[in-house]
């Protein structure tokens, strides 16, 4: 029985609130996908009835319809049709689904993305400039040595020249040209301004009169904020150029225009703004630590963090050094390492707790680079990214600052926090003791109550999630009303009867689907009791919740094998997670013996179920 | 209730595929059908996990009884099946 396409179509949309309410529409291999405008205008109900429609979800802010391979593309060229909509690639419907997202969670997430392909850069710099500082002091003489001058250019290019990565990384992400991204970060820190790092000690700043601007000839070393800003701006005039201006005039003009737009708007607009915040910052923080009992250290232990994303840290030297000139003590410093410290603290238990390996193997150096004072990894890569960890390290760096202000140390000299600090602090116990405390509570905090949301992975790295091991089995495969199956192995699924083999296919042994595996490990893709290995070992039976009994036989015709090739890790009776390794076999042998290596899982009582469903 | 024996010759025994269809065939009868093997144990036939984990090889002698309102014809069905297929 053909599936009437049109039909089918015309249904979904009747049942989605009309054509106006769909935002984007795409399809994999299997499933209608839908961004809908308005989700209170969707008849879930009636959507799950319309013939053709195998199941339904929602997910990541799409409504996913399952159709089926080689059903789905012509439902979904009739859907177009219907609803007079453009074809839109899954890339555009994942978009749209982060469009979705409220304003401040995109604002939030835009300086992660940024941050995560640059982390290799600024982890590798972060880790070499606190080890080289640390030399440096340890080592009396070492900071006058041609080694220690070398090393320290070597390892602060990548946040001496922070900017321009950031730009590039930027333009990236809006879609802009990557080369004009450079110029603009560039352009911010170009030799002819000032260094920002400088500002404090420089006795005039010179200015340019543009228009009726009064422009500081101030570099934006050290800053992130104004840098994304600017780099945004320059996408969209970018892009709205390249739709407006003549294929024949685009190269002439767009670039042209584009660089000069970004760099007067920059200049003139986005940096005074965010200096005189930066001045009011510095004043108010010169303020806050005077008022008394530690509570004005204490609150500033809690927003240096903020003002570190901000790209305000690098004021502070000017206070700094302002106090050593004063009194010889810098009282500033222990409230920094506080802030710091427990940012290391938050990002380690992150390290520790997080059950992916991208995230552990980002966690962990960036925890490193902090503890030594860098924290610009470990913030935008990992803490401000998930952001409790953020949170939790602002309440770490509270305590530990209010601690250092009502103990009174200071240190002798400037520019260092965290585990360096220790050479430059007065006394060190007591600033050991803070260090503890700023980390320990961050630590215990983000340890106790933060939790990884699987969501956040795919956002950040649009990496195929199939591919990460025990993610998988958290697609699920097969739905019925006792609940769901997830893919036991990872590789490409497909609905049973594609099964390479007659009775399999025919839906004899019920409804489910193969997998045709990439890897030789299978797991077990739901809770349950194992009720059956085969003697051969190459099959076996779960009974999961809801009395559904699943069957995962490994191959076709394996049985012929006698077990040589498969090694299943549980017996008959054994209770099994889901996620749990269950079985191993050999692809090659499988293959040297003759027969198709597709996985077959199927819900053997799927008759005893009336809504089942199968496919990704 | 009706009772009878059967001797497994299909190469692979009662195996998932053997197994499916059995299940199959035995699910179109009102009866409960139970079989047990030599060995003891014993398992309802309507359930195909529950079946391949009897284990039964080629050469296994097993016991099928059906008990219910269709058990004449139930059990004369199944017989044929098992010796057409199993």
């Amino acid at each position: 029985m053909a599936l009437d396409y049109r039909k089918c179509a015309e249904e979904i949309v009747s049942h989605i609130g009309g054509a106006e309410n769909v935002a984007t529409a795409a399809h994999c291999a299997t499933r209608l996908r839908l961004v809908i405008a308005d989700n209170g205008k969707v008849d879930k109900k009636a959507l799950e009835n319309v013939e053709g429609v195998k199941g339904m979800f929602e997910s990541n802010g799409q409504l996913q319809l399952i159709i089926g391979t080689g059903t789905v593309n012509k439902v979904y060229d009739e859907f177009l049709a219907v609803t007079g909509l453009s074809a839109a690639s899954k890339d555009d419907a994942k978009k749209a689904a982060a469009a979705q997202m409220p304003l401040w969670k995109r604002l939030l997430k835009t300086p992660g993305d940024v941050f995560v392909p640059i982390l290799p850069a600024i982890v590798a710099s972060g880790l070499m400039m606190g080890l080289v500082e640390a030399l440096g002091k340890a080592i009396p003489g070492f900071g006058e040595t041609d080694w220690y001058n070398w090393l320290d250019m070597v390892a602060n290019t990548a946040f001496a020249y922070l900017p321009v990565i950031v730009a590039i990384s930027s333009a990236r992400v809006f879609g802009g040209n990557i080369f004009l991204g450079a110029v603009v970060g560039l352009m911010m820190i170009h030799s002819n301004l000032i260094n920002a790092w400088a500002v404090g000690t420089a006795e005039s700043i010179p200015t340019w009169q543009l228009l009726f601007f009064n422009v500081k000839r101030v570099g934006y070393q050290g800053h992130v904020i104004p840098v994304i800003i600017a780099v945004w701006l320059m996408c969209m005039i970018e892009k709205w150029l390249h739709k407006h201006v003549p294929e024949m005039l685009d190269l002439f003009v767009t670039p042209l225009t584009t660089v000069l737009i970004t760099a007067f708007v920059t200049f003139t607009i986005i940096g005074p703004i965010f200096s005189t915040f930066e001045t009011y910052v510095l004043a108010g923080a010169k303020l806050l630590i005077t008022v008394g009992f530690g509570i004005g250290s204490m609150i500033m232990g809690a927003i240096y963090p903020i003002t570190v994303v901000m790209g305000l840290h690098h004021m502070y030297n000017v206070i700094e050094a302002g106090m050593i000139a004063e009194t010889g003590k810098n009282i500033w410093m222990p409230i920094a390492s506080a802030a710091n410290f427990a940012q290391f603290g938050a990002c380690l238990a992150v390290a520790v707790k997080s059950r992916s390996n991208r995230t552990k193997a980002v966690a962990l150096p960036s925890s490193l680079s902090a503890s030594l004072g860098i924290t610009e990894p470990a913030i935008f890569g990992v803490n401000f990214r998930f952001m409790k960890p953020f949170v939790f390290g602002m309440i770490g760096g509270a305590a530990g600052a209010w601690f250092g202000a009502i103990s009174k140390i200071g240190a002798t000299t400037y520019g260092v926090t965290g585990i360096p600090g220790l050479l430059a602090i007065d006394n060190i116990p007591v600033y050991v003791i803070m260090l503890a405390i700023a980390a320990g509570v961050a630590f215990a905090l983000t340890f106790v109550l933060w939790k990884e949301e699987t969501d956040d992975a795919p956002a950040a790295a649009p990496a195929p999630a199939e591919e990460e091991m025990p993610d998988i089995v958290n697609t699920s495969v097969i739905r019925c009303s006792a609940g769901e199956i997830g893919q036991p192995v990872a590789g490409k699924v497909i609905p049973y009867d594609e099964i390479p083999d007659p009775t399999f296919a025919s839906g004899a042994l019920g409804v489910g689907i193969g997998v045709e595996p990439d890897e030789e490990t299978v797991y077990a893709p739901m809770d349950g009791t194992i009720s059956s290995v085969a003697e051969s070992k190459h099959a076996i039976g779960i009974s999961g919740a809801g009395d559904m009994e699943l069957l995962i036989h490994v191959g076709v015709d394996t049985v012929e094998m006698n077990g040589d090739g498969f090694r299943p890790l549980v017996s008959e009776g054994d209770t099994v997670k889901k996620g749990q390794k269950i079985l191993t076999f050999s692809k090659a042998k499988i293959k040297a013996a003759g027969h198709p290596d597709t996985v077959v899982v199927l819900l053997t009582n799927s008759d005893d179920y009336e809504d089942t469903t199968y496919g990704i | 209730m009706k009772e009878f024996k059967f001797t497994v010759t299909d190469p692979v025994g009662i195996h998932a595929r053997p197994a499916g269809l059995l299940v199959k065939e035995v699910k179109a009868h009102a009866s409960a059908i139970t079989i047990a093997t030599e060995a003891g144990k014993s398992a309802d036939a309507k359930k195909l996990l529950a079946l391949m984990g009897l284990g039964i090889k080629q050469g296994d002698t097993v016991t099928v009884t059906v008990d219910g309102a269709d058990e004449e014809e139930a059990a004369a069905a199944i017989e044929k099946f098992m010796k057409d297929n199993l």
